[in-house]
């Protein structure tokens, strides 16, 4: 216990490690921040074109968004990072951060369709039945009937998705970026601390309290949506 | 031709399911149609074509003497009016927002004239204390008698209804069917898909009888009743009167 103390100690009061640290956790938070920005935009784009109406322009749109979250859900993130880093950006002197992001992005938007799209499929299509009937376009329909409804049912699964995404960009340490996990992991090595214990002890705080956070905002969200779920939902 | 609607062989598959097997009709002004049938018949499947909420396979509906197209059906659905079965007031608006939404929207009136008409509907039907409740705190009927009077804001030519009381405990039933009843009475011209038999025989100008998907028989509600032509018809009167 006395050398744990010891250990935390010293990672806190030697600057290069805090550093480190901080380097590598700033790191985390710029691609998760991004890749969550793209898996937001592309997400939505995606799943409105799988829930619009189907039509014959909609055909090609519908099959290729349809065939990208089947892939991206079906092969490992890992794979996708590395297809990503040796593969389509194997570009000499191109940033890193940008490929990494762009991975995390585009794969978090294949689940960001899955959860807007069942969040717009479970309002009652009786709600839009009756929009159609009173003779009020599509886009009014949306933006006014089924988008207010089907955000309470997608705000809670966004929220873990987005706590999925700031998790899962620890893996980028497997393609030498030095992000929060691999600053853990670089300061208990042999040339440094020689423990890993501390390090990886204090990483993992730093993830908690990211994610202890978000979780909180989302929570915050959620009661705000359930006080007016209860005027509005179906008695 | 003083037809409001005329219906040329509509016919709906879902699949290899026929649903409607070529249907001619026409609605006259100022009539109250009722369309009986045994479930499964395809009557609300007939009425939802008709606006195009289901898209009809084929076959011809003329509003007035403009045939629907998906391309005018949205500004024709201003002029037929549509009451559900499950009520569907939507749920994220008080009722005065269910009533203005579509007046609004369309920009056919402003908002102030626009809740003055509802104001005035709700009045009518006894529910202004209700008008910024949202649908949850109602209770069945009240949901419809204001599906009703929501279909009714846009002032349309034709009102259709789909089985509008077979969500309904009994005790609200009575106001529905007095609320159609004045509707009707008012000169609404009406189509009306329902199961309650006395109320067929007391609102319809005309009854229309849909059995697997056509129209079997047609007919006052005198000789509907009275005087059943197919024995189909016979059978079914056998069972629910």
């Amino acid at each position: 216990m006395d050398n744990f103390i010891n250990k935390l100690v010293e990672l806190f009061t030697t600057p290069r490690y805090i550093e480190s640290l901080l380097h590598g956790f700033l790191l985390t938070m710029q691609i998760a921040f991004f890749a969550i920005i793209i898996g937001l935009i592309l997400g939505t784009i995606i799943a409105l074109v799988d829930t619009a109406k189907r039509s014959k322009w909609m055909i090609i749109p519908k099959f290729v968004c349809k065939t990208y979250t089947t892939i991206i859900r079906g092969t490992p993130m890992a794979l996708q990072l590395f297809i990503m880093f040796f593969v389509i950006f194997a570009i000499r002197g191109f940033p890193q951060i940008i490929t990494a992001i762009l991975a995390f992005g585009f794969n978090s938007a294949a689940y960001v369709a899955e959860v807007i799209r069942s969040g717009i499929q479970s309002v009652d299509i009786g709600q839009t039945e009756a929009g159609l009937a009173l003779g009020l376009s599509r886009l009014t329909i949306f933006r006014y009937i089924v988008a207010p409804q089907a955000i309470r049912n997608i705000i809670p699964a966004l929220g873990n998705e987005i706590i999925t995404v700031i998790k899962e960009t620890a893996i980028v340490s497997m393609v030498g970026m030095y992000d929060l996990n691999m600053a853990a992991k670089d300061i208990g090595s042999g040339q440094n601390m020689a423990s890993y214990i501390v390090p990886m002890f204090v990483a993992a705080l730093f993830y908690l309290i990211v994610i202890y956070f978000i979780t909180f905002i989302i929570k915050r969200i959620e009661k705000h949506l359930k006080k007016s779920d209860l005027k509005t939902s179906e008695a | 031709m003083d037809n409001i609607i005329t219906i040329k062989n509509l016919k709906k598959h879902y699949g290899n399911n026929e649903v409607l097997r070529g249907i001619n009709f026409s609605l006259v002004k100022n009539e109250n149609v009722v369309i009986l049938g045994p479930s499964g018949s395809g009557k609300s499947t007939f009425l939802r074509c008709i606006n195009h909420i289901e898209e009809p396979t084929s076959g011809e509906i003329y509003f007035n003497s403009t045939l629907i197209t998906n391309k005018n059906i949205q500004k024709i659905r201003q002029d037929i009016g549509m009451v559900f079965q499950h009520f569907n007031l939507i749920n994220n608006l008080t009722v005065m927002d269910n009533l203005i939404l579509a007046p609004t929207k369309l920009k056919i009136m402003e908002r102030e004239a626009a809740e003055k008409k509802a104001h005035s509907l709700l009045r009518h039907i006894g529910l202004s204390s209700k008008a910024y409740s949202y649908p949850s705190s109602l209770s069945g009927g009240q949901k419809q008698r204001i599906a009703i009077i929501r279909s009714m804001m846009l002032s349309p030519k034709v009102l259709l209804f789909d089985e509008p009381t077979s969500a309904l405990d009994p005790e609200s039933i009575g106001d529905v069917l007095s609320l159609i009843r004045e509707v009707a009475n008012a000169g609404m011209t009406t189509m009306i898909v329902t199961h309650e038999m006395n109320f067929a025989k007391e609102i319809a100008s005309r009854i229309i009888f849909i059995d697997k998907g056509k129209i079997i028989e047609e007919g006052t509600p005198t000789e509907f009743f009275t005087h059943p032509q197919t024995p189909r018809v016979r059978e079914f009167l056998q069972k629910v009167l």
